[in-house]
């Protein structure tokens, strides 16, 4: 499906009663199979962007349209969460067959649904694991199985990886590639690190700080499916610089401005 | 020059402890109860029978019997002075030895001493026997009491057992009046004064007196181990105990021509016990329980007590009486007062 | 200068803590033999401490005879009884109250208002509206249970993750399924940490009950001895009350690794 942010704003009282503006006038498109990558300093509001899409929190102006044809019985949306937010007294499986209790499926359907996704999450033979019981990189691909599981037309990713070592990151990346190659979501992809958004994304949307608005939408020219030489590809390197450039004036006022 | 100062110290030492006055010596403390059956202790603190015989007795007050026999087991009493209890004949039972050497009040047909009280709702509806009490709760200050012996012989008596009733024990007789006033307990068995005072206050209604319907031995002196040995403090403490006995009998209990005749110095004894159980005059005249007017035990009723505990299961076995009842301090006393 | 040459030894040796399991057991046995012993020479009269294998004796005796399951059987009752009554009202109480905004501004002024209320206290009222017979010793138990399950399950319900909640949300969940999915398992670990301080109230209240108008259980039991000065029978109701406690532990932990997996292995 397509999502169509309309001139979205967000403006909350902050503990001291002033007015906050998270977002301002956003405004973009996720088309229909396209991986997007929404970047932008801390306090940007991009969490907050997810969250509205998701419908966990209400837009001060503006709305988010979904269009499109939608399998029956798939949610709109389904999220993979930064802390991984995993129920700590499920096993792994009980946790990938949370969303499908919800949707009202029956228990035949949920167990094999779940083994398929638990397969394709590279969970074979952890499915009776806890969380506690999981390295931070397992527990994430739980979460990410979660998600898949519901065959949600869009899929919204808060910053997925960056709880974990680099090491873990990097192997996470290719894995999320190879199973988005199989499902083909239109993607919703949160992150503040601007490689991980230009070797991931179709486009980039680019955030300003406080009160966070488009700066720029940055289309990424490489092709699919990615690997890892697209990483020394000139067309990956000019587009980091490209972005850098345009937040790093931001990025360095945030930092003078926590230290004053 | 040490030697010296040492001298002079010990000689004022015992000064001082000659100059500490006599009576510290001579203190005997006794355990009882506000009751009207231990009107000849109040009457023989009162009136110095006991100073005469050169003893200064401490009245310590309880709220049920067994507690006093612990104490005096503790050896926080010399004397006891109260109902006749199956803790009273564990505590020997189980290797602390005690006395009983005086009488102090009997169940006896024509003196009150215990009644068996009802709700006046219930006697109102017609529980008016014994017969009427089975299935009911019946309210005693503890298990093992006089009033828990007393129930179980009348219940026998007339062919019921005491699984036959509920028996409530409330540890203390003021509880048992205000269970009976709250109607968590249909019946209760207290001494005087409180049954007088529960009709009175009209919630309760008497249904009999305990000695009409069994009399025996209910309550003793009793002497601890200690006290019974010192032999002078303890014939002393009796002789005063039998003169306090026999006023009291003259007073309140003689009989001519078999009926009640108050003597001389009744309202004396009626205003002494009132003040000393706070009971109003009025419900004291109600009636005085009886006891013999020197003191002397019926000896063969406590085997029997014993015998009954034991076939209820509150005693483990019987003592030999030689064990427990020493009646030579009342002869002793009798001897030595005269007629 | 000059050159050394130094091994590194262990500096922290004296701050490790060992178990003596082996003292730990002697230390016990050797009580009960001091004990035994001090009876059998009469340094304390047998009346005021019965001995040690005097009181298994008798405990023995009292089991083949049957009396000591009659009263236990009787305890047990009112125990559980008062237990699934309190706790199931307190944890209902402490999810409403920890959930609902309403519920929570009714109830908890409302349970900060008693619950310093010592509940052996209200043990008279009680008996003067319920009678003296099972139920007020069963409420009694239920209301000293309800408090710190309440309590407890409130605290639990509060310090769910948001972040869960808001995952399940996310997932479709409604406010039933929220409660019954995410907050009541979060709230398990403070739910079993308010049991086992429930169960210590609960041993307590009930020998207070069962010392008031009761015709069996064990604090029945250690009226009625001490009311007959059987000091022996005494100290068997004694013992068995604390290997009721013990018990109730044991039982207790076993219960929360069942019921909480994930937070033992």
């Amino acid at each position: 499906m397509r999502v169509s942010i309309e001139k979205l704003s967000k403006v909350y009282r902050d503990r001291d009663g002033r007015q906050v503006i998270a977002l301002e006038d956003v405004e973009f498109d996720v088309e229909a199979e396209e991986f997007v990558a929404v970047l932008g300093p801390s306090g940007c509001g991009k969490t907050t962007l997810l969250n509205i899409v998701a419908g966990l929190l209400p837009a001060s102006s503006g709305q988010v349209t979904f269009e499109g044809e939608r399998r029956p019985g798939t949610p709109l949306t389904a999220t993979v969460f930064q802390e991984f937010a995993l129920f700590p007294w499920r096993t792994a499986r009980a946790n990938v067959e949370f969303g499908l209790e919800e949707l009202g499926l029956p228990g035949s359907e949920r167990a094999a649904r779940a083994r398929r996704y638990l397969d394709m999450t590279g969970l074979a033979g952890f499915e009776t694991r806890f969380p506690h019981q999981l390295s931070g990189g397992m527990r994430q691909r739980v979460g990410i199985a979660r998600a898949l599981a519901v065959e949600p037309a869009v899929l919204l990713m808060d910053e997925p990886f960056s709880a974990l070592d680099a090491q873990t990151r990097a192997l996470m990346m290719e894995e999320l590639l190879a199973i988005w190659e199989r499902t083909r979501q239109s993607v919703l992809y949160v992150t503040h690190n601007i490689q991980e958004a230009v070797y991931l994304a179709d486009r980039v949307v680019v955030l300003s700080r406080r009160p966070g608005r488009v700066i720029e939408i940055e289309p990424i020219a490489l092709g699919r499916p990615r690997t890892e030489a697209h990483q020394g590809d000139p067309a990956f390197i000019r587009a980091v610089d490209r972005i850098w450039g345009l937040i790093k004036a931001q990025a360095r006022s945030a930092l003078g401005e926590e230290r004053g | 020059m040490r030697r010296r100062v040492f001298i002079a110290l010990g000689l004022r030492g015992a000064a001082l402890l000659a100059a500490v006055p006599a009576h510290a010596q001579t203190k005997v403390v006794v355990g009882a109860l506000r009751l009207t059956s231990s009107a000849p202790l109040f009457v023989g603190v009162d009136k110095g029978f006991f100073r005469e015989f050169g003893l200064e007795p401490e009245l310590v007050f309880f709220q049920a019997a067994a507690p006093i026999a612990t104490a005096l087991a503790a050896g926080q009493l010399d004397v006891g002075a109260t109902g006749l209890t199956a803790a009273l004949y564990n505590i020997a039972l189980g290797g602390l030895p005690l006395w009983i050497v005086a009488d102090k009040g009997r169940e006896w047909p024509g003196y009150p001493l215990t009644g068996i009280v009802v709700q006046k709702q219930l006697w109102d509806g017609g529980l008016r026997s014994v017969r009427d009490l089975k299935g009911r709760r019946i309210g005693v200050t503890q298990l093992g009491s006089t009033f828990h012996f007393h129930l179980g012989n009348i219940l026998e008596k007339d062919g019921l057992r005491l699984a036959d009733v509920k028996v409530v024990p409330l540890q203390a007789m003021p509880a048992a009046v205000e269970a009976l006033k709250g109607k968590q307990v249909d019946a209760i068995l207290v001494p005087q004064p409180f049954p007088g005072v529960a009709e009175a206050q009209g919630f309760g209604k008497i249904i009999a007196w305990a000695g009409d319907l069994y009399p025996w031995q209910a309550a003793a002196i009793f002497y601890s181990k200690g006290f019974a040995a010192d032999r002078a403090k303890a014939g002393a403490f009796m002789k005063g105990y039998v003169k306090a006995a026999r006023y009291y009998f003259d007073a309140v209990l003689a009989r001519r021509d078999g009926r009640l005749v108050p003597g001389a110095n009744y309202e004396e004894v009626v205003a002494i016990t009132a003040k000393y159980t706070e009971a109003r005059p009025e419900i004291i005249r109600l009636g005085f329980p009886y006891q013999d007017r020197n003191g002397r035990l019926l000896v063969p009723d406590i085997e029997r007590q014993m015998k009954w505990w034991v076939a209820n299961g509150f005693m483990k076995s019987a003592l030999p009486l030689a064990r427990i009842v020493d009646t030579s301090f009342v002869e002793d006393a009798v001897k030595s007062l005269g007629d | 200068m000059a050159v050394e040459r130094l091994t590194v030894i262990d500096r922290a040796a004296f701050l490790r803590r060992r178990e003596h399991r082996a003292v730990r057991v002697a230390a016990l046995l050797g009580l009960l033999a001091l004990w035994e012993l001090a009876t059998r020479i009469g340094w304390v009269p047998a009346l005021f401490l019965p001995s040690p294998l005097g009181v298994i004796g008798e405990l023995a005796g009292m089991a083949s005879s049957g009396q000591l399951f009659v009263h236990l059987a009787a305890s047990l009752r009112r125990l559980f009884l008062g237990l699934a009554v309190g706790a199931g009202a307190g944890i209902s109480a402490g999810v409403a109250v920890g959930f609902f905004s309403l519920a929570e501004a009714v109830g908890q002024p409302l349970i900060a208002a008693t619950f310093p209320i010592p509940k052996i206290a209200l043990l008279p009222l009680l008996i003067l509206w319920l009678g003296i017979g099972e139920a007020s010793k069963v409420t009694v138990i239920a209301l000293g249970v309800f408090f710190p399950m309440a309590i407890n399950t409130y605290t639990g319900v509060r310090q769910a993750d948001p972040l869960l909640i808001r995952a399940a949300v996310s997932f479709g969940a409604g406010r039933a399924d929220v409660i019954r999915k995410v907050v009541i398992p979060s709230a398990l670990p403070m739910v079993f940490a308010g049991l086992r301080l429930a169960a210590g109230t609960a041993l307590l209240l009930l020998v207070a009950a069962e010392m008031i108008g009761a015709e069996s259980g064990i604090g029945f039991l250690v009226l009625q001895a001490g009311n007959l000065m059987e000091t022996t029978k005494l100290m068997v109701g004694i013992a068995v009350l604390s290997l009721l406690g013990v018990a109730s532990h044991w039982a207790l932990s076993g219960l929360e690794r069942l019921a909480i997996p994930w937070k033992h292995t």
